[in-house]
């Protein structure tokens, strides 16, 4: 109960205190603000992009790709593919055929419509019953389907804002003939460029018999054990099967990785700076109650009570610059697009990232004030207040 | 510097005596606080550290291009760099182009060793006669002669080596999803030797095999190849020789695109261009809140040392000189501590090498860096400086 009484008298008395020193209480709020913004905002690409690779990920949709880590560039039989089509578990559309997609895709090149860089976009071909997967996903906001066996392209809109020569009607060389665009479709929530046209007119354009990987959406999502056996113990297929989310997260698990790094080594080194910024000014406010200290320990205050008010101010003080620099990563870089590498998409400071920001301004607050506290519950009474 | 203005504004002295007057009073004026010094000298060196690693990327990415050999060419697919594939047929004409020291067919294919993310990038070359020269690769004379001897022997890659534990003599199995005549997807190379790789954008894990049995023994896309490297005689021809490669087969199904490894590099960083804007920002931030706290922490040393500086006063140091201990005494421990972080900079990038490629710390940077310590120090010491030196002697021993 005293201890209770005495820490909340100190605390009272710190932060009423607290307007005399107030470049010592800025200078720990800028220094956690910086920390906390630096540390969000650099997380938030990773949560961008992961919001945006797995935005459009369905539990029932499975993509099968050939042994060989080649994902979703592998090289996959013409028979194979067909031989696909018959596993179970597969869902079929109305008139009963099998939803199985066969892909084949091939890097061309772009030029970027502000600056006329040159950038590599994915032509992707694929069947018709691409189409009538999740359908409600893609939708054209201009033009029309593609007709298979002629050379017709329908590129998705980031790809008409981002690349010159995506406009509707504009002929495209890919392999040395036109091809016209004849649609703009968006996609869910990507924002990549994607330009889709028929698997095989591309493949006989390129001279290749080999799908690059295989979509299939399942009549229930339960059903993937039953498919991946089916695939598995069939002889003639040199095949596997990944769920569509394992096959992606898999995809960009390096990029996160390297983006993850790039935030926690940056964030560290701040809030190791702001930290030591935040033990100088907190040792400079309590070398300032020296005497308001020795006097409350003259008339039986404990030292337990000091250290516990002195910590609790200190992370009263971080607390404020934690909210302050997720805000403003948030006022500045939430939904900014950015494209890193080739992948497009927008920073998210999210809730999640922004508690993350507050863990971090306790855990400085904390390890900040330990060492002032230790020394003013250690102030010598006599001394202290002998002293001027 | 500052201790010769100094001087002529007092005009009393000789240099040596102030100099010999002042250094004692900077080196006091530092220590006369130990914990609080080495808090500010930690924290400054801290951020120095980060502003020297983030610029250090900046710079040292630019530098990578830079070194990046301009006198090797490489000829792929107009419509893709790798994707598509040309025909072996190309070879003689681009031989026979005036210029060209030396052509080499280049194909490249992936593989697995053991487990899917032990990922090893093949190159398969034809070991012609000088053929290194068109090659980043530094490969020992004995290896060389091995390499071409042995139909399944594999030239690999230091880092690769070291990764897999792979030694000469080993027969290394490897996965790959291109498939040979016989339908496996299995492969297997005999080491023969090593190699060093002086191109950053080149692949970290990845081993060299012979063009000629790979083409013989894989299933499909036989006789044609990804890319010809190209070893020009004299570096200034580079672009008239890429332009009379191309023109060889302009208005073919195969037409192509040729460009020197330092063109590739700089279309590697334009795709990084947006971290430009990060870095700075982040650089920004920190040097904001390092401003402040260093600006914090010298006005509160000279509230404390008030009666210091007025008894400097009445024993008859200017104004000035007062104005001039004070700066210098910021400026000291600001440089000192963000040289310290840029060493420590330069010490840790290795570290961070082996995420991000091309790190490096030119001098530009560390030049950089101390200007913006000196700027620190002057922008966080102006105004207690001044306010020493406006000290009114009276009144600030009045105090005591």
């Amino acid at each position: 109960m005293t201890f209770t009484r005495q820490f909340i008298a100190l605390l009272r008395m710190n932060l009423g205190g607290l307007t005399d020193r107030l470049g010592a209480v800025l200078a720990i709020l800028m220094g956690v603000t910086c920390t906390v913004g630096v540390l969000v905002s650099m997380l938030a690409m990773g949560t961008g992009l992961h919001s945006q690779v797995l935005g459009d990920v369905h539990d029932d949709i499975v993509v099968v790709t050939s042994h060989g880590g080649g994902g979703f560039q592998g090289s996959i039989p013409r028979e194979e593919a067909n031989a696909v089509r018959d596993l179970p578990g597969i869902a079929r559309s109305k008139d009963g055929e099998p939803l199985v997609g066969l892909a084949f895709a091939v890097p061309v090149e772009a030029r970027r419509r502000v600056t006329g860089r040159r950038v590599f976009f994915e032509l992707a071909g694929s069947t018709m019953t691409f189409m009538l997967m999740h359908p409600e996903e893609m939708h054209f906001t201009e033009g029309r389907m593609y007709r298979p066996g002629l050379h017709e392209l329908i590129a998705s809109n980031p790809c008409v804002r981002q690349f010159a020569g995506f406009e509707l009607g504009a002929r495209r060389e890919v392999r040395g003939s036109d091809w016209t665009v004849v649609g703009h479709f968006d996609q869910g929530h990507n924002m990549q460029c994607v330009v889709v046209t028929d698997a095989d007119t591309l493949m006989t354009t390129f001279g290749s018999n080999t799908y690059s990987h295989i979509s299939v959406q399942l009549a229930l999502p339960a059903d993937f054990d039953v498919f991946r056996k089916a695939l598995e113990s069939n002889p003639a297929l040199h095949l596997e099967a990944k769920h569509q989310r394992d096959m992606l997260e898999e995809n960009f698990k390096q990029f996160n990785a390297l983006l993850r790094f790039a935030a926690y080594f940056v964030g560290s080194i701040i809030a190791l700076g702001a930290t030591l910024g935040a033990v100088n000014s907190l040792y400079s406010i309590v070398d300032a109650r020296r005497r308001e200290l020795a006097t409350l320990r003259a008339i039986g205050f404990g030292g337990a009570a000091i250290v516990a008010a002195l910590l609790c101010e200190s992370v009263l003080l971080a607390l404020p610059g934690a909210l302050l620099g997720s805000g403003l990563a948030w006022l500045f870089f939430h939904r900014m697009a950015v494209s890193p590498f080739g992948y497009n998409f927008e920073l998210e400071v999210t809730a999640g990232l922004a508690a993350i920001g507050i863990a971090w301004a306790l855990a400085m607050g904390l390890i900040g004030g330990l060492l002032p506290a230790l020394r003013a519950a250690r102030v010598p009474v006599t001394t202290a207040l002998r002293a001027t | 510097m500052l201790v010769c203005r100094s001087t002529e504004a007092g005009g009393r002295e000789s240099v040596g005596g102030l100099r010999m007057r002042f250094l004692p009073l900077i080196w006091s004026g530092i220590w006369r606080k130990p914990g609080r010094t080495v808090l500010i000298f930690l924290q400054v060196s801290v951020a120095f550290a980060l502003f020297g690693v983030l610029q250090g990327l900046k710079t040292g990415v630019q530098h990578a291009v830079d070194a990046a050999r301009a006198d090797l060419l490489l000829v792929h697919s107009r419509l893709s760099l790798i994707m598509e594939g040309l025909p072996m047929g190309l070879l003689e004409p681009i031989r026979s182009v005036a210029g060209v020291r030396v052509a080499i067919p280049v194909e490249l294919f992936g593989g697995y060793y053991q487990k899917p993310e032990q990922g090893v990038g093949i190159v398969a070359v034809t070991p012609d006669k000088d053929w290194t020269a068109a090659f980043t690769f530094t490969i020992a004379p004995g290896y060389l002669a091995a390499f071409a001897r042995s139909r399944t022997g594999a030239l690999v890659r230091d880092l690769a080596a070291e990764k897999y534990g792979w030694k000469i003599g080993d027969h290394i199995p490897l996965k790959s999803n291109t498939l040979q005549k016989n339908g496996s997807n299995d492969w297997a190379f005999d080491v023969v030797g090593t190699f060093a790789d002086s191109d950053v954008g080149g692949g970290r894990y990845i081993i060299l095999i012979n063009l000629p049995y790979y083409d013989e023994a894989r299933a499909t896309g036989k006789g044609t190849v990804n890319h010809f490297n190209v070893a020009v005689t004299d570096p200034k021809l580079a672009v008239p020789v890429a332009d009379a490669i191309d023109r060889l087969s302009a208005n073919s199904s195969h037409e192509t695109k040729t460009e020197s490894l330092r063109e590739l590099a700089q279309l590697n960083v334009q795709q990084i261009g947006d971290f430009d804007f990060l870095i700075h920002a982040i650089v920004g931030a920190v040097l904001a809140a390092l401003l402040f706290a260093t600006a914090t922490m010298m006005m509160q040393s000279i509230r404390e040392r008030t009666p210091e500086l007025a008894v400097l006063k009445t024993l008859g140091f200017s104004d000035r000189a007062v104005f001039l201990l004070v700066l210098a005494e910021a400026l000291t421990l600001c440089v000192a501590a963000a040289a310290f972080g840029l060493a420590l900079a330069t010490l840790t990038l290795p570290l961070a090498a082996r995420f991000v490629l091309g790190l490096s710390m030119p001098a530009i940077t560390v030049a950089i860096g101390l200007g913006c310590a000196v700027l620190v120090a002057l922008v966080s010491a102006a105004v207690p400086a001044a306010l020493a030196a406006r000290l009114r002697i009276v009144s600030a021993l009045a105090q005591r």
